[in-house]
This record gives C-alpha cells, sequence and structure tokens, in this order.
C-alpha cells in the first residue's frame, strides 16, 4: 500500500518520462542512418556510413545503461569495446560485424513499443488515477465535464459511464475511489514495463558471450605475450649479470693461478690450465650466443639499434631502412626482430644472394617488416627453413606473412605485425 | 699506472683488481657512475676500466659517465668494459675520435696479458677495440662494397689496425717481416684512396673514419 509513495515508484517513473525521448532519438537515429545508408549503398559511402553508424549506437546503449544505473539501481555491465582495427577496410569490414553495435540497433527498435507502453501505462494509471480523485473538486469547480439529458429528459452535468451521469455526491465519490484504486494500481503497471525494458537492457545492451569471451582472450593473450616478452628479457640480464660474471670471474681466477705459479708449475700443470682458461673463453662466448637468441640486449635501445647490430655481424651486405615514428610494444619488438633474424639467417643459408635489404616501417598502427634479397628464389613456407616458425610466431599477435619467391628469385618476405599485441 | 675500474658487479670488480694489482697497477673500484666521477675528481686515473651497464638502470649509464670522462678530462684513458657489442655503443664512444679510448668485452680479461697490453695502449692514447667491434665496423663498412677491392690478408691487416695494434705486433700475429706489413698497410691505403701518414694513432683514425663514414 506504501508503493505510490516509495523512492524506487516515483526513480522507475522519471525512468518511463526521461527515457522517452532517448528512445524516440533512438529511433530516428536508425531510420535516418539506414535510410542514409541504403539510399547511398550504389555510391561507395553507404557501406562506410552503415558501418559507422553500428558502432556508434553503442552510444545509445550508454546512455541507457547510465539512465538504468541513476535511476533504478541496476549496474549493466558494459559490453566490450568496439576493436576498430586499422585502415578503412578493417574498419568497416568491423563495424559491420560489429554484434554489440547490432544488438544495441536491436534495443532501439524493440525499446520503441516497450516505450509507448510505458507512456501509455503512466498515462492510464497516473494521470487518470488523478484526474479521478480530484473529479469531486473539478466537479465543485465546473471544469471537465459533460452535458447530458438523461432518460428522463433532465439536463445534468458530469462524467458519463456507460449511459450513467457521475454528478450525485455518492457518485462522485465513487469515481474518487476509482481514482485511488489507479494510483494504487499505477506503481505496479510502470514497474511490470520497466522491467520489460530491463529485460531488454540486459540482454541486448550487456556483455555478449562469445563478443566477451573473444576481448576476454584478445586481452590475456596480450598479457601472455608481454610477460613472455618481459621475462626473457629478464632471463638475459640474470645471465649476463649472474652467469656470465661468475665465469669471467672463474677466468681471472685462472689467470691469477697461472701468473702466481709463475715458472713454478709443471709442464702439466701449465697445459692444464691453459685449457681451463680456454673452456672458460669459450662457454663466456657460447653464452652470449645463446643470450642473444633469447633476448638480445641491443634490443632495449630499439628495433633500429637491435636490426643494425644483427646485420653488421653478417657476411653478406644489408641496406637498412629504418621508418620508426613511434616505438612498438617490447614483445612486438621482439617479435619483429627475431623475424628479420630468421629471415636473415635463411637469405645466408639458401638463397645464395649476395645482398639484402630490410625495411621497416609504421603504417596505420601496424609494423610492416620487408625482408629482400637478389638470391634464386623458390622458397616456400614448408620448405623447411623455419618460415612455418615465424608464421606461427607472428600468429601470436595476429600478425600475417607474406612470401613472394618465384624460381628465379628474388625472395620478398613481408610481415604485417600490430603495434601492440 | 693508475686505474679505476667502474663495474656494479662485486665478484668482477674484486677479481680485475686483485688480477691488475698483480701487474703492479695501482686500482680505485667504483660501483656506479657517479662514485666514477667522484673518483677521478680526487685523482685523475691513467685509465678508466668502465662497464657500459651500471645501476641505477643497467642499460648505458657507463657508456654515458666515458662520454662525459672524455669530453671533461681528453688525457684520462678510457676502456669500456662489457657483456657484449652493440653499434651504438661504439659510435657514441668514438663519435669524438679514437684517441685513448677502448671498447672490449669482458671476457678479454681472462688473457691478462692482452688486456694489460690494451690498457697500456689506451692510456697512451692509442686505441683498443675488441675484434668483435671491428668484425661489427666492417659489417658496415662492407655496405659500400670499397672493401671488396682489398685481398684477404690486406683486410686481415686492416682488422688488426683497426683494433690498434702496432706493426709490430702485426708482424707477430702473422709471422712475417714488419716490411711485410707496412707494404700491405701502403696497398690498403692506396685502395681505400687514404693518405699513408707516419704515426699509428693517426692511422687508426683513418682507417676508423674509413670503417664509420661508409
Amino acid at each position: 500500500m506504501r508503493a505510490p509513495i516509495a523512492r524506487g515508484t516515483w526513480a522507475e517513473l522519471a525512468y518511463v518520462i526521461l527515457g522517452a525521448p532517448l528512445a524516440l532519438l533512438g529511433v530516428a537515429y536508425v531510420l535516418v542512418c539506414g535510410l542514409l545508408g541504403a539510399g547511398l549503398a550504389i555510391t561507395a559511402l553507404g557501406i562506410p556510413i552503415l558501418a559507422m553508424a553500428i558502432p556508434a549506437a553503442r552510444w545509445f546503449g550508454r546512455i541507457r545503461r547510465a539512465l538504468v544505473r541513476t535511476l533504478l539501481g541496476e549496474s549493466v555491465p558494459a559490453p566490450a569495446a568496439f576493436h576498430a582495427g586499422q585502415g578503412l577496410f578493417a574498419r568497416t569490414s568491423a563495424g559491420l560485424r560489429d554484434t554489440t553495435g547490432w544488438r544495441a540497433v536491436a534495443y532501439l527498435m524493440a525499446g520503441l513499443p516497450v516505450t509507448l507502453l510505458g507512456l501509455s501505462a503512466v498515462v492510464v494509471t497516473w494521470a487518470w488515477g488523478l484526474i479521478a480523485l480530484t473529479y469531486p473538486l473539478q466537479h465543485a469547480l465546473g471544469v471537465n465535464q459533460l452535458t447530458a439529458r438523461d432518460a428522463d429528459g433532465v439536463i445534468r452535468h458530469g462524467f458519463l459511464l456507460g449511459g450513467l451521469v457521475l454528478d450525485t455526491y455518492p457518485r462522485l465519490l465513487l469515481v474518487s475511489v476509482g481514482g485511488v484504486v489507479l494510483l494504487l494500481l499505477a506503481p505496479w503497471a510502470v514497474r511490470a514495463v520497466v522491467l520489460l525494458d530491463r529485460l531488454l537492457v540486459r540482454s541486448l545492451l550487456g556483455p555478449d558471450g562469445a563478443a566477451q569471451r573473444i576481448a576476454d582472450l584478445r586481452r590475456t593473450r596480450a598479457l601472455a605475450v608481454d610477460d613472455a616478452a618481459a621475462t626473457l628479457r629478464r632471463i638475459e640480464r640474470d645471465l649476463h649479470d649472474g652467469v656470465q660474471a661468475s665465469l669471467v670471474a672463474l677466468g681471472m681466477n685462472l689467470t691469477m693461478i697461472a701468473e702466481t705459479l709463475g715458472g713454478d708449475a709443471s709442464e702439466t700443470t701449465r697445459s692444464l690450465l691453459t685449457t681451463a682458461q680456454t673452456t672458460a673463453k669459450d662457454a663466456i662466448r657460447e653464452l652470449r650466443n645463446v643470450v642473444r637468441s633469447i633476448h638480445p640486449p641491443a634490443l632495449d635501445d630499439g628495433l633500429d639499434t637491435a636490426i643494425a647490430t644483427l646485420i653488421a655481424r653478417g657476411p653478406i651486405p644489408v641496406s637498412l631502412h629504418m621508418d620508426i615514428t613511434q616505438r612498438p610494444s617490447p614483445a612486438i619488438e621482439t617479435i619483429a626482430y627475431f623475424c628479420v633474424a630468421e629471415l636473415f639467417t635463411n637469405v645466408i643459408k639458401h638463397s645464395g644472394a649476395d645482398h639484402a635489404t630490410v625495411e621497416i616501417s609504421q603504417r596505420d598502427g601496424h609494423l610492416r617488416v620487408r625482408v629482400s634479397d637478389n638470391g634464386h628464389g623458390g622458397a616456400h613456407l614448408d620448405g623447411g627453413t623455419g618460415l612455418r616458425g615465424l608464421l606461427d610466431r607472428a600468429a601470436t599477435v595476429d600478425g600475417t606473412i607474406d612470401l613472394v619467391s618465384p624460381p628465379a628469385g628474388p625472395t620478398v618476405v613481408t610481415i604485417n605485425l600490430p603495434a601492440q599485441p | 699506472m693508475y686505474i679505476i675500474i667502474a663495474e656494479d658487479s662485486a665478484i668482477l670488480r674484486d677479481g680485475l683488481a686483485q688480477l691488475l694489482g698483480l701487474r703492479g697497477h695501482r686500482v680505485t673500484t667504483v660501483g656506479d657512475a657517479a662514485a666514477l666521477h667522484a673518483a677521478v675528481a680526487e685523482e685523475p686515473p691513467d685509465v678508466a676500466v668502465i662497464d657500459i651497464r651500471m645501476p641505477p638502470t643497467h642499460t648505458d649509464e657507463g657508456l654515458r659517465a666515458a662520454v662525459e670522462l672524455r669530453r671533461r678530462l681528453p688525457a684520462v684513458g678510457v676502456l669500456l668494459f662489457s657483456q657484449y657489442v652493440e653499434t651504438r655503443f661504439v659510435d657514441t664512444l668514438l663519435a669524438d675520435g679514437s684517441a685513448g679510448v677502448g671498447y672490449l668485452l669482458k671476457e678479454r680479461v681472462v688473457d691478462i696479458g692482452d688486456f694489460n697490453d690494451a690498457l697500456d695502449r689506451v692510456a697512451a692514447g692509442g686505441t683498443a677495440l675488441d675484434p668483435e667491434v671491428v668484425t661489427q665496423l666492417f659489417g658496415r663498412g662492407r655496405r659500400s662494397d670499397s672493401l671488396a677491392a682489398l685481398t684477404p690478408r690486406e683486410r686481415e691487416v686492416l682488422s688488426l689496425m683497426a683494433e690498434g695494434r702496432t706493426n709490430a705486433a702485426i708482424a707477430r700475429t702473422f709471422v712475417v717481416t714488419e716490411r711485410a706489413v707496412e707494404k700491405h698497410i701502403a696497398n690498403i691505403f692506396t685502395k681505400l684512396g687514404l693518405a699513408a701518414s707516419d704515426t699509428d694513432h693517426r692511422r687508426v683514425l683513418a682507417v676508423l673514419r674509413y670503417l664509420q663514414s661508409s
């Protein structure tokens, strides 16, 4: 019985009334974009307009969720953010396939009848209830009444209900009682419609199972890739600062033993010492190669330094063109570096080339790595040359590899990586 | 000779100090760049042996300290001491010429005789570059293809020259006479279009300038 004065009642009423213009705007948005998109579909503009309009429908969802949260106290989790991708084509394709956007559009369409239902409920229960409640007052003031002639031919003023003129006091009070009943029903009627709307909001504007899963996987994969890169870097540090330092110290101690013994040592001791020193030096050199294959320290200074160092060590001349304005994430740099290292090894081992070119550029937030040589070509992905491994490595961040290697050469390998995993 | 060692790894720092002490050098050890500058201010050494990676960031503190030291006290020899060779380090270090600088991999201390020679050269205003460093410089130099004109032996001689070796040392390495080495060098200069000069130091400068500019 306290429902009409409870706080939730007023909030729901406000929700229906405030939500109405938003719903109308939403429907107008869908109609305008739909017509514009369809009308321009024969030109190049139509599809991109649709592709932009669909993800943008998420804004209505965002406002609606805020309204639900503020007035109804229900927090509907936001769906995964729109992942546009780079370039017009990728953006258009992602926009058209944006399930969350489509679901928002579906809500906007379904929202119109629900809103009309809600407004009707408000009018029938709240408005009529109030009018009926205050009817005796209105009668006294002579407003809001019809004039009719009854069965006896007498002219009377008042509400007409099924031929019955409501103008005497018991009848006037009956109308008031009817108003009270309507007002008592009002909160429940509005609540029923709001519940229906909340159901729609939850299922259409909340997170979508599959899309959410993809977003979660994308995020956790990026974390895993970054974490792996960071771990490798830490291992590299530990090897350099720990193991290598110990090996160098060991070598120095051997040297000191040799120096201290001087001429006192026997021929055997001397040769054993020399062997031990050589072994220590070999171990240090091998360790340096291992470290380089884990995480080249030069990568800390950027991809350009690391690749310049890499190709300077190789046996054939390489032209290097770097055009990077913004440093990619460490994980991407590592992947790009090892791709170049692997391709460079292939060029040296298999291509018979005497010159190679490494080009690294950034476009649309993508990192493009291109390695070409003047060798005899004929390379293919399954040739056991590590190209398959390269493909797998790039695939961990949605990277792609394009291999062009006609039988007479030249071989051009292009790798596209996102700037962030 | 008075040597300051800047190295954050205690085991290497103490080992090297002991080793150089055995060779009759006076050694001071410090653990980071700030302490290095303080020690140099107190008494400038003949040579500062500086680890490239030092606290706090463990990236190139040592390199920056070395560059600053060279700018402030050109008379102090600077020997960079690193776990690996990086082209950028070499470029930065040699940007102001190659007089009194060295860049050696840490493992070279195992051959203390060679390491001691390198210290002597750097202290005397010469150059000591690790064979790995020279390989890298050659790797870049090859881009211009002008080195292709050299014979294998001439390339070997050029490498040793770039490391900072004297004619006598080169002659010992190849078991040939010094005159033979001089002939090789004359050929190298002719083929590379460099005017031969009489001092070792100018010779190294010329070689490096050629390698770096190409």
